[in-house]
């Protein structure tokens, strides 16, 4: 079947994205009331959980990942130690809100900054030593994070091996009506009974409440994160990525696109540890260990590095998949001993390596094959008068462009 | 200041120091030949040491020929993984060849969780049991003794044979010049092939002298934060000096157990930091280690 071509900028491309951004909010909204309190799957035997509670975990793990696409995926500085920032700002809102009284997302304001300073301060080192030093080092900090939070001096703020607990909690407002949108979507004929029955409970409302939160938060960090790839900085950082020295040559100042990048990367590593905190009420120390650290590389990888879904991806990746593995305990050929014990990690790992050697573009990359085979964007040729391969009306320089022509040339060219 | 004290910390450096020698011989003896630092180091090592285990527990093989079955056998389960999953990868990418290691780390760790399960298992003793210098708290115990002969051991074998044999000499060619001996007919593949089988080999010595340790036992993840201590011994010694690694691991031993003792507004917990701050500190301001050799990238 013959991709159907669609001109960036045309009016097709705008209904196109339209409708793909329509379809991705309905599934946003019918997700948080689809999978509110029961999503389960029953396969085989085995029961698999899909309520809003593992969505909301794989938020917080998805805008770490972006954190690490704008280091190693833009930026190609190899930091292993995501995890620091992610228990980093864990601790320090679970301790704003539970001792200092604030606001869940108010803590934002100190969470952003004090990652981005520990970011940068860390990062430092990778001003002079490069690839795999680097790893080293950020790996060891990942390690260091848990005996950080126990120490005796820090037991006031952390609480300890027993974990931070954090007793206020997220309450969804009265003006939202999320009753009423539940009971329109329940009145739906067939599907409705997907969406539960009657009110929703204080606690479904609350979880939704919070869901909505935290995809807005999400949503901000990736309009951010996707402007800055764009921008000049962002470019440098791609520069930098791509071939240091060239970078360097070029003019791009690398110790401070290097510690720009850092600070924001580990500053999202933060953003996403508050949201982790908000949904579990409680930052424990082994939560942050350097397996955390290597389950986000994984998340990166098989979801697609430099890219931005593929961080959503990743998310969901590493927040369901060990879920799930645990979940499995039948499977007809393999004897039950085999599917008790870390099957998940197991699984990650050989994602990992089979991913790097069959589709080293992550998940994503895939998608995009598979989608290509329906619907190609064809980018908008460079405007044309002077340009001699311009096909125009006539020879003439005419500012009128004859857009058929030029799908008739691309079309040519792409095929 | 109490000598006895001193003389205690110093023996216990001893100790640890030695097995992270150990290991951070077996990530320089990888990085030599392949400028790759191998994440899955400390796992490979701790399924050697598993290996071994079963091999005494449940083959009733005696302990130090179970030892040496699983030196072999790590060796070529080492040199498969090098062949199937290193090998197809560019050795100048760094990205891809960190993200093996650390799909073999998860992969091997919970691998071994799966067979072995999580509990921690007694394993036998190597050496012979009681203290040979025992000064009231100062005691240096036949362990510790054996385990820094092991090391010395080891160290003198791989210096000969990788300046005595034809192996060993190509192994030194591939690590100093990559395109030369490929010029020159050396098999670079198999070289490098040969360098993990070593490392592998090396490693699971350390692992097993390490899971001897009567004071530990063996689980899945006893060798987690070994990884770490050694990486800051690796580096600090240089990541390409043989001799560097037992100077590193002596060094973050005695950092881990002397300084800790010693500098008191250092907590006890934090013997870890202390060899992360070592290893970053080594990093910025003397990248190629004491005793290592620069690298000098050109454009």
């Amino acid at each position: 079947m013959a991709a159907k071509k669609i001109l960036v900028g045309s009016a097709q491309h705008r209904t196109y994205k339209a409708v793909v951004w329509g379809l991705a909010l309905l599934a946003l909204v019918l997700v948080a009331f689809a999978f509110n309190d029961v999503g389960q799957i029953t396969l085989f035997d085995n029961k698999y959980n899909l309520s809003l509670t593992r969505i909301n975990k794989a938020i917080a793990f998805i805008i770490a990942i972006l954190g690490l696409q704008v280091i190693i995926g833009y930026t190609g500085q190899i930091a292993l130690g995501q995890s620091f920032f992610f228990g980093l700002g864990a601790y320090i809102t679970a301790y704003l809100v539970q001792d200092q009284n604030w606001g869940y997302l108010s803590t934002l304001a100190v969470v952003v900054p004090a990652c981005f300073i520990v970011g940068v301060i860390l990062g430092l080192p990778a001003l002079r030593i490069h690839g795999l030093y680097l790893a080293l080092v950020t790996l060891a900090f990942a390690a260091i994070f848990p005996s950080l939070v126990r120490l005796d001096q820090l037991f006031d703020i952390t609480n300890g091996s027993n974990g931070k607990s954090v007793e206020s909690k997220l309450v969804a407002p009265d003006w939202l009506p999320l009753d009423g949108i539940a009971g329109v979507l329940q009145g739906i004929p067939y599907f409705g009974q997907f969406f539960g029955d009657g009110d929703l409970s204080s606690r479904e409302a609350d979880r939704v409440w919070k869901y909505m939160l935290f995809v807005a938060v999400a949503a901000v960090c990736f309009w951010l994160v996707a402007n800055l790839v764009k921008s000049r900085p962002g470019r440098a950082m791609q520069a930098i990525r791509d071939n240091e020295a060239s970078a360097a040559v070029s003019g791009v100042d690398l110790a401070r696109t290097k510690s720009m990048a850092f600070g924001v990367g580990s500053a999202l590593g933060g953003v996403g540890g508050t949201v982790y905190v908000m949904e579990l009420g409680i930052a424990s120390p082994d939560d942050f260990s350097q397996l955390l650290a290597i389950n986000f590389i994984v998340g990166l990888v098989v979801g697609g590095v430099a890219s931005l879904p593929g961080a959503v991806v990743g998310g969901f990746v590493i927040a369901l998949i060990p879920d799930w593995a645990s979940s499995t305990q039948s499977v007809g050929f393999v004897p039950e001993r085999w599917l008790q014990g870390p099957t998940g990690t197991l699984f990650l790992g050989a994602l990992l390596i089979l991913l790097t050697f069959f589709l080293p573009g992550g998940i994503v990359a895939g998608g995009r094959k598979l989608k290509a085979k329906f619907v190609s964007l064809v980018p908008q040729p460079p405007d044309l008068p002077n340009t001699p391969t311009a096909i125009t009306t006539d020879d003439a320089v005419d500012d009128d462009v004859d857009l058929d022509a030029i799908e008739r040339a691309n079309q040519v060219q792409t095929t | 200041m109490d000598v006895q004290l001193l003389l205690a910390r110093i023996f216990d450096g001893l100790a640890n120091g030695s097995t992270y020698a150990m290991v951070a011989l077996a990530l320089v003896i990888i990085y030599k030949a392949t400028t790759l630092i191998n994440f899955a180091q400390g796992e490979m090592a701790m399924l050697g040491a598993f290996i071994a285990y079963t091999a005494w527990f449940n083959f009733g093989i005696p302990m130090w020929g179970a030892v040496i079955l699983a030196v072999i056998l790590s060796a070529i389960l080492a040199a498969l993984v090098e062949r199937v999953l290193i090998r197809p990868f560019d050795p100048a990418d760094h990205l891809p060849l960190v993200i093996i290691t650390l799909g073999l780390f998860l992969g091997i760790n919970s691998l071994a969780g799966l067979i072995w399960r999580l509990d921690p298992l007694r394993f036998p003793e190597l050496f012979p049991s009681g203290n040979a210098i025992d000064w009231g708290t100062a005691r240096l115990s036949w362990y510790t003794v054996f385990t820094v002969a092991t090391i010395l051991l080891s160290l003198v074998g791989l210096t000969l044979l990788l300046n005595k044999t034809k192996v060993g000499l190509a192994f030194r060619a591939v690590s100093s010049n990559l395109e030369s001996s490929q010029l020159v007919g050396i098999k670079v593949g198999p070289t490098l092939q040969f360098g993990w089988a070593l490392a592998a080999g090396v490693g699971t010595l350390g692992a097993c002298v390490f899971a001897a340790n009567p004071v530990l036992q063996l689980e899945p993840s006893y060798m987690l934060r070994v990884l770490i201590f050694a990486s800051a011994a690796a580096a600090l010694g240089g990541l390409d000096s043989l001799w560097g690694a037992l100077a590193g691991g002596l060094a973050v031993g005695f950092v881990q157990s002397v300084v800790v003792q010693y500098i008191p507004w250092v907590p006890n917990q934090m013997s870890l930091a202390a060899a992360a701050v070592v290893l970053l500190a080594v990093l910025l301001f003397r990248p190629a280690g004491f005793f290592g050799t620069a690298q000098v990238s050109r454009v």
